[in-house]
């Protein structure tokens, strides 16, 4: 199977991803934005989750909240993606040889799945809430599992700084 | 500089000492720090999206207000319990930060905001003051709060 | 309550869980050997000034005439700017002084805290949190 390094070499030594790494200002602004837009955006999914795990804005119908909340979570998203693979491409033989940055991405995927499964089958039958809590019991777990995922999505990104090298 | 017993005081705790010689300890204790400022500023956000007009807007103003204080409490109870032995383990070096202390600042700045205009107007009858005011507020809120977690970040960049 | 609970050791538990082992590190302590303070003579072989961290490959000459290269972690470029460092200070071959201390684990790795250049001037390369020596004054 060939190696993905020299490509990862290539990119590295490129210019501009040189010019951002070496930068007094330029990496700070990508990374510090990158940190920014996640805490943002995570903060809102966990408003959400705490929402439907009945630990907060217990009045609120879910639906409500989630709606208004949705598009700033996706902004916050796009930001914290678009950064991301910003930082990937300035510094790409560092994050490909780093534990913690691949254990993320494996959260994040599941993170991804969880969010899905929940808007595709759950979220659809949402209007019905106030009437079946059989599905207010799905719609806990997967906010549950949101809620662990999310947790160590922010901590295993936070431990890419310690180094450990393979 | 007056501080300077307060500071070699803080360095010479016992937990600051547990938190120097424990691996396991420092990491979690950052880990959680983390994670409660991401849950804090999330229930500033969707109080400020509120008052910016953003928000949820069928749920009157100062009940979600109020449910979000609770984690605003919660939270920020475990930002500092997991924020004051970072400081202290290090307290000589972070005082010698400008940008450590311009975030300590803006942290100061942001909590009296907070807890005094910013409460005032989140729980205030929605009809009573000018549009201006509530999205004005909100709007500092979460230059502030936002200040304060970049301001954080940027003490490795800048010292 | 019950809830609460539950969902304190649910945010608990997902950021406990990425902590995996002792190998967890502190940004200086677990890294570094605070007992182990270093003054290293030579010249540069290279300088990595990158952020989040510049690296310093400078060669050592032993006491016994090899040559040993030495990696000397130092802090982000912006912190050494501030300082009044600059990236063309430093020139392959140069000549060059470092205040440190050794890493636990790696004998040839070390914390940069004091660089000292040929024409004199002396500058504070270490991050934020280190060992309170004085050296960041």
């Amino acid at each position: 199977m060939p190696s993905v390094v020299p490509a990862l070499e290539w990119l590295e030594a490129l210019a501009w991803t040189t010019a951002i790494r070496e930068s007094t200002w330029g990496y700070p602004l990508v990374e510090t934005a990158h940190v920014a837009s996640i805490v943002a955006f995570a903060g809102l999914v966990i408003m959400m989750d705490l929402r439907l795990v009945g630990l907060a804005f217990t009045d609120a119908p879910p639906m409500q909240i989630q709606r208004r909340l949705f598009p700033w979570q996706m902004a916050g998203l796009a930001l914290s993606t678009a950064t991301g693979l910003l930082l990937c491409c300035v510094d790409p033989l560092r994050y490909y040889g780093n534990v913690f940055f691949r254990v993320k991405l494996v959260l994040l995927a599941l993170a991804g799945v969880n969010a899905a499964a929940f808007h595709l089958t759950t979220y659809r039958r949402a209007e019905r809430w106030e009437d079946d809590p059989q599905i207010t019991a799905t719609a806990r777990l997967a906010a549950g599992v949101s809620l662990v995922l999310w947790s160590a999505i922010i901590v295993s990104g936070r431990f890419i700084a310690f180094n450990w090298f393979d | 500089m007056l501080l300077l017993p307060f500071l070699e005081w803080c360095e010479g705790l016992a937990m600051s000492q547990a938190y120097r010689e424990s691996l396991w300890l420092f990491a979690a204790t950052q880990s959680l720090h983390l994670v409660a400022v991401t849950t804090f500023v999330g229930a500033i956000s969707i109080v400020d999206l509120r008052l910016l007009g953003w928000g949820p807007v069928r749920q009157p103003r100062a009940r979600l207000a109020r449910s979000a204080q609770r984690i605003l409490l919660w939270a920020g109870l475990a930002v500092l319990a997991t924020g004051i032995p970072q400081f202290t383990v290090n307290a000589l070096s972070y005082s010698r930060s400008p940008v450590f202390v311009f975030k300590m600042c803006l942290l100061a700045a942001a909590l009296v905001f907070t807890a005094t205009l910013r409460r005032r107007v989140a729980v205030a009858d929605e009809g009573r003051l000018p549009s201006w005011v509530p999205r004005t507020v909100g709007a500092v809120s979460l230059a502030l709060w936002m200040g304060v977690t970049i301001t954080g970040r940027l003490i490795t960049f800048y010292g | 309550m019950m809830k609460t609970k539950i969902i304190v050791v649910l945010l608990a538990a997902g950021a406990l869980w990425s902590v995996r082992s002792a190998q967890a590190h502190h940004p200086f302590a677990a890294e570094y050997d605070v007992n182990k303070p270093l003054t290293l003579t030579g010249t540069l072989a290279r300088m990595e000034w990158v952020n989040p961290h510049g690296w310093i490959y400078m060669d050592v000459k032993q006491p016994d005439g090899t040559v040993r290269q030495w990696t000397v972690e130092t802090s982000a470029p912006g912190q050494m700017s501030r300082r009044g460092l600059k990236k063309n200070d430093f020139v392959d071959g140069m000549p060059l002084v470092i205040k440190g201390y050794q890493s636990r684990k790696d004998p040839t790795l070390a914390n940069g805290r004091t660089l000292v250049l040929a024409d004199g001037r002396s500058f504070y390369i270490g991050a934020v949190g280190g060992p309170n020596d004085g050296a960041d004054r």
